[in-house]
């Protein structure tokens, strides 16, 4: 097969699958399982000879000529786009892996491997889309099956309400994506990504701040920062490995990758504010995690944290005015970005498998404060657990400890405010894994179901395994060296300020998770919440206001200018337009009707009259 | 010869077509106002024979003959109508025949 063969066949094999399962297999569970599986099989054998044989290449069709407007589909192949593939294939086979024992009697398993299936397709669409137009198609459908498999527990008012919330939120971001599509496509004549880069090559792209923005909104509303957070915690109520898949490893990483791939239209303050958004969110998620009693919930604020993180490494690249050391810059901030996404994408998503491990043990208790001691119990999760906690929290030589020690050298380069906000996120970061690692696998045992929790078959027990070593391994340049080529390269080093970061990040290591481990006590109430009420109530305070603000905005604000608008269209547009030509046209006819009297002399006047009329009229009368 | 001249001759037609017309207002069957209606039509060839005579074109003769031939097609179906409309309701006064508006 020629390399464009073989990634069409690739981005093909889970749309058939969705397909087939939609089409045929609605009933039958394990036959959809069985499909859906298979083709992740095999679009990760695929994937892997594809990005072993290191062809790089674009290629493009027309699709659409709408007059001087031409949208092409068209892959574009590169590094990147061979790092993202990896991610999304290799970890997306273990998750639908996963998927076949946490979903095992769940009634609904077809729907749910089908919606696993067509998601796979979105989110490789984005990964080889080679211009806007056609990523934001992909961005839309990745949406889609978002909304699709978060709802996926329908019958639950909270699942439904929080698949809305998704969609909604998701709507509001990708209606700047779509105007700064638009823009680019305005100003430049093109939305190529290659072509792009080429115009950027010839110095011949206007310094536009709008665009880059504008584009920027996209990855706020699918990576889930600021402000349009709001909906990933949320989404924690589809099924965990869902979670796993899209909300922590995939797409959510989507955005991240999207701003990699424009990095030829950003702009020094564009990216400045990038920056402070990305650093914000990661502080804010952190503090948001350290009050969650929610296994998931605290695995969803460190994601949205840790997304902070690479959006703020990307953003990181804008600090040097000078030209040449700009564009340096921008290119050590995507090579931390994509580092810190991939070693991310192992650990995150071992991480919520092992607690979907842990949630399935205990037979679907969610509360950490009702789990505990179940280091015995589950010792293979446990295992894999700790390992991907050790990664999250940056213990040297695992995988996080080298992503996020790229980030801070960058950030310590360039700007002190950002790099010690990182800093202080870290040891949150460390704290609150510290916290619910400590909750969940030591201390006494402290509900019905924890104490009648059981180690996972082995279809789940193997993706943990898998996982746990490249969450061990993923950070080191034999590995991601190979997955990554020249994008390793981008990675930011520097000999001078190594020992800097070495010992900040050691020391926030130590601070963080000894903190945690001394702190918490097994126990059913929150430590927190008994020693430093106001801190409880603050944080927690922090963690709804936006939900509030919201609220406030939508049934207040938002609803009654939609009352308002509602109410003119009633008066002018139903009432007096559309009501009034009709009742227009019934009383001419209601006149119409008047005329015909049944008599047949009657109709002979009215003859009379129209000829008396007509004479009238050519004579001048009128 | 004694030759009429133009206006008497359109003064007849407009005099036959006033007949006519009072015919079809006033009369309340339908034989009668058939009759009446045909004296209209008569009324305006005479006129188009007369402009024919005046103005010494063929004009108005070739619209005459056309007219008749139409109008003698016409009676055949009109005069079948109302022999169909007399069977099927026994009469043929107009102001019996409303079934239409009520």
């Amino acid at each position: 097969m020629s390399p464009v063969q073989q990634v069409l066949a690739i981005l093909l094999l889970p749309l058939a699958s969705a397909a087939i399962i939609a089409l045929f297999l609605r009933r039958q569970g394990a036959i959809a399982t069985a499909v859906s599986v298979t083709a992740a099989a095999a679009l990760a054998g695929l994937s892997l000879g594809l990005i072993s044989s290191g062809e790089r290449f674009t290629a493009s069709m027309e699709w659409l000529q709408l007059g001087g407007l031409t949208i092409s589909l068209g892959f574009k192949f590169d590094d990147i786009a061979a790092l993202m593939l990896f991610v999304v294939s290799f970890v997306g086979f273990f998750i639908h892996l996963f998927s076949t024992g946490y979903m095992h009697d769940d009634k609904a398993r077809a729907r749910y491997f089908g919606g696993l299936s067509i998601f796979m397709f979105s989110m490789l669409g984005i990964v080889f889309s080679d211009n806007l137009f056609m990523m934001f198609i992909f961005w839309e459908l990745v949406g889609f099956s978002s909304y699709l498999l978060i709802n996926h527990y329908h019958e639950k008012q909270s699942a439904a309400d929080a698949s809305k919330k998704a969609f909604i939120v998701n709507r509001v971001g990708d209606f700047g994506f779509l105007l700064g599509i638009i823009l680019c496509y305005w100003t430049y004549g093109t939305v190529n990504l290659t072509e792009l880069g080429a115009i950027s090559d010839a110095g011949g792209l206007a310094y536009s701040r709008l665009i880059p923005l504008l584009l920027f909104c996209g990855a706020v509303g699918k990576s889930a920062q600021m402000p349009l957070q709001v909906w990933l915690p949320d989404a924690m109520e589809g099924p965990t490995p869902v979670s796993a898949l899209i909300h922590a490893a995939t797409m959510v990483a989507a955005g991240i990758f999207m701003l990699c791939r424009i990095e030829v239209l950003m702009v020094p303050e564009a990216l400045n504010v990038i920056m402070w958004v990305g650093t914000i969110t990661a502080l804010y998620a952190a503090l948001c995690a350290i009050v969650q009693s929610d296994i998931k919930k605290v695995l969803a604020y460190s994601t949205l944290s840790q997304l902070g993180y690479m959006v703020a490494a990307f953003g990181l690249g804008s600090m040097t005015v000078d030209h040449n050391g700009h564009e340096m810059l921008i290119a050590a901030g995507v090579g931390a970005a994509m580092f810190h996404l991939t070693t991310h994408a192992f650990f995150k998503a071992l991480l919520f498998l092992g607690s979907g491990s842990v949630i399935h043990g205990c037979h679907h208790e969610q509360d950490i404060f009702k789990m505990g001691g179940l280091i015995k119990k589950m010792p293979v999760t446990f295992i894999t657990f700790t390992l991907g906690v050790l990664a999250i929290i940056g213990m040297p030589g695992l995988a996080g400890f080298f992503s996020k020690d790229a980030i801070l050298l960058l950030a310590h380069q360039n700007n002190p405010a950002v790099f010690g906000i990182l800093v202080f996120t870290a040891v949150l970061t460390a704290f609150y894994m510290v916290r619910m690692w400590k909750l969940v696998f030591f201390g006494t045992t402290r509900s019905d179901n924890a104490a009648h929790a059981h180690e996972s078959g082995f279809s789940m027990t193997l993706p943990l395994m898998v996982l746990a070593v490249l969450a061990v391994t993923g950070g080191y340049m034999g590995v991601y060296g190979k997955l990554a080529g020249s994008l390793a390269g981008l990675i930011p080093h520097s000999e001078a300020a190594h020992m800097t970061i070495l010992v900040t990040s050691l020391a926030v290591l130590v601070v963080g998770a000894l903190g945690a481990w001394f702190f918490y006590k097994s126990d059913d109430i929150d430590t927190l919440e008994l020693k430093a009420t106001g801190v409880f109530k603050t944080l927690s305070v922090t963690k709804v206001s936006f939900d509030a603000v919201y609220d406030y905005y939508v049934a207040k604000v938002q609803q009654r200018f939609a009352m308002l608008i509602n109410f003119l269209e009633q008066i002018f547009l139903a009432g007096l337009i559309i009501r009034g030509f009709a009742g227009l046209v019934g009383l001419l006819g209601l006149g119409a009707r008047a005329l015909h009297v049944g008599s047949l002399h009657a109709y002979v006047y009215w003859f009379l009259l129209g000829v008396v009329l007509l004479w009238a009229l050519t004579s001048g009368m009128f | 010869m004694i030759t009429a001249s133009l206006n008497a001759y359109i003064l007849l037609s407009v005099l036959l077509f006033a007949i006519g017309f009072l015919g079809v207002i006033v009369r309340k069957n339908t034989l009668a106002i058939y009759i009446s209606l045909e004296l209209m039509l008569v009324a305006s060839t005479l006129a188009l024979v007369a402009f024919s005579r005046y103005n010494g074109t063929m004009d108005g003769n070739v619209f005459v003959f056309f007219i008749l031939t139409v109008a003698a097609a016409e009676v055949a179906v009109g005069l079948a109508i109302i022999v169909a409309l007399f069977r099927k309701r026994m009469t043929v006064q107009v102001d019996e025949l409303n079934a239409l508006k009520n």
